[in-house]
């Protein structure tokens, strides 16, 4: 079959979906748009530096790229530099998979007093993502709000000495950052009992070999109940003796955020009444929606959807992975979300021959291809220091820069 | 040799090396490379050697793909005691409570059911420096010369 497919965002899910569409009908034309020079989106920006193993589906998508077909265009923001009309002119079909990045807020007095983070604002920090904001100030007990993996995995990165960081990729200024943070406590807590709790008990378990904390976990219940993240939560449960206290907390909503100018406490609604929890900074993990985007105003467009649970939002025009269903699954999950997909796409799929497909992306400037990334990533690899895998670059003027360096040695 | 590549994925990443070791040792076999979701325990033919790729999911469960055939497996029952086998299991250490859980529980499922396991489980490691295919391939080779010999001699 032939036909021309648009898939904006270049992460898991849009990757996934171009492995499946090529899979079964390999003449397809498609191509992966994404707003940073970079591909992969939340496997190198959200996936934790400390995970690699989990980064390995990387490699199923540089096959993608190299060996099925597709195009990578990145650097180009769809509403700026090309409009969703305009593609869907283009191709047969566009697919939209450009996640949800903004931060859900806590929507209670206080949220928004300096001192208060979000999770993805400060992984993206963390990850030397080009747009993130400077790392900030936690102060020595910082407070996370969230009962989820995103939780997790920022008390992990918290917790971990310089020792534990041996391996990943992350970058220079957020490891001297980690290693001089002061931190003397980290309290974790969750508005659901524990059962209820949205943490993977793996990543749970995984918190038994931080070797610089102790661990507390209080009121979570009883374990032994056949439930495995309670079972996980009690085997935690008074680990350690290092320096840094880990307090997870349960059944607490928060009510506001109190301070003199600054995050200093929390109130929450709890089981015994209103409790105040001080702290240094509040970091909130409690979900992801979508940035307000004139370009690609996402949640219109799932608003207006003809059949959002199957990803059609209009004739042409679908709508992937967290972009389509909210800010939840894990990467699995997403891929069998693509292949559907890929599947309700080719089945609705009528070719105009008329497209111009990727003829107009090539006449647009500042684009990098797949062979840009490469050089970037070769690049990175290659400045990878002691310990690290791998060197990110967090400015995208030098990705840029390095993307358009043709080969120097012959 | 007649092999079939049988593989339980979850992200991709052991179809993708199944495939790979398809393409591998396609110019000295005959290779099928199946999805364990597509297999139905009472299509083993005793005449092929068969090839698990498998990974580790969650908290050292079955990948999803392998889940319906483990199912199937533990209801029908199936008499294995002709059909050979060896295993190749891929996790990450970073679970190492439950690293490749997951194909020692298939492993075991077709041990179970009388199947013989030729040469040793050998586990890919995703937070290791090794790429998988640079373990498995060499793997592969090895248990098909010792599957040579075994299938041989039943023969």
């Amino acid at each position: 079959m032939s036909g021309k497919i648009a898939i904006v965002g270049a992460g898991p899910s849009g990757c996934y979906l171009a492995q499946a569409l090529l899979k079964a009908a390999p003449e397809l034309e498609v191509d992966l748009i994404d707003a940073l020079p970079v591909p992969y989106g939340l496997v190198r920006y959200g996936v934790a530096a400390d995970h690699q193993g989990t980064k390995a589906v990387a490699r199923q998508f540089a096959r993608v790229f190299e060996r099925q077909g597709a195009r990578f265009f990145g650097n180009l923001r769809v509403g700026r530099d090309i409009t969703l009309d305009a593609l869907r002119d283009g191709y047969d079909a566009v697919v939209l998979a450009a996640g949800l990045s903004q931060d859900r807020k806590l929507g209670v007095p206080g949220d928004d007093l300096p001192g208060v983070y979000g999770a993805g604002e400060l992984t993206r920090a963390l990850y030397d993502h080009p747009e993130a904001v400077a790392l900030p100030e936690l102060g020595p007990n910082p407070l996370i709000v969230g009962n989820g993996n995103v939780a997790i995995d920022l008390l992990r990165l918290l917790a971990k000495t310089p020792e534990e960081l041996e391996g990943s990729d992350l970058g220079a200024a957020a490891s001297r950052w980690l290693a001089d943070s002061g931190i003397e406590t980290i309290t974790i807590t969750g508005r659901s009992p524990a059962a209820q709790a949205k943490f993977d008990a793996v990543m749970v378990k995984e918190l038994a070999k931080l070797a610089g904390v102790r661990i507390a976990v209080e009121g979570a219940g009883d374990a032994g109940e056949g439930s495995k993240l309670l079972d996980a939560l009690a085997a935690i449960d008074g680990h350690g003796d290092g320096p840094r206290q880990v307090t997870f907390r349960f059944g607490l909503t928060p009510v506001a955020v109190e301070g003199a100018g600054r995050a200093q406490s929390v109130r929450f609604a709890g089981p015994e009444g209103e409790e105040v929890v001080p702290c240094s900074a509040v970091l909130t993990a409690i979900g992801f929606e979508a940035a307000s985007d004139a370009g690609l105003p996402r949640d219109a467009l799932i608003a207006a959807a003809q059949d959002a649970d199957a990803g059609r939002l209009a004739p042409g025009l679908y709508a992937a992975g967290w972009f389509r269903r909210g800010p939840r699954g894990t990467i699995p999950e997403n891929r069998a979300d693509a292949q559907a997909l890929a599947a309700l796409i080719l089945g609705e799929l009528s070719p105009d021959p008329a497209k111009q497909g990727r003829k107009e992306l090539a006449a647009l400037t500042g684009a990098v291809d797949y062979d840009g990334w490469c050089r970037i990533d070769a690049a990175e690899v290659a400045a990878a220091p002691e310990g690290r895998c791998r060197a990110k670059m967090a400015s995208r003027d030098e990705m840029l820069r390095i993307a358009a360096q043709k080969e120097m040695t012959q | 040799m007649k092999i079939t590549i049988l593989y339980g994925t979850e992200t991709g990443n052991a179809e993708m090396l199944a495939e790979d070791m398809q393409a591998e040792l396609e110019g000295a076999h005959e290779v099928e490379c199946l999805n364990l979701s597509d297999m139905e325990p009472g299509a083993f033919d005793p005449a092929q050697f068969y090839l698990l790729v498998c990974s580790t999911y969650g908290d050292g469960e079955l990948p999803a793909s392998a889940q319906p055939f483990a199912e199937a497996v533990e209801a029908q029952k199936p008499d294995l005691s002709a059909i050979h086998f060896a295993i190749f299991g891929m996790g990450d250490s970073e679970y190492d409570e439950t690293f490749n859980h997951g194909p020692k529980r298939l492993a075991e499922l077709m041990l179970a059911r009388g199947a013989v396991q030729i040469g040793e489980r050998v586990a890919h490691d995703a937070s290791g420096d090794d790429m998988a295919e640079d373990l498995a391939f060499p793997w592969a080779e090895a248990v098909i010369a010792e599957a040579g010999e075994t299938l041989g001699e039943a023969a």
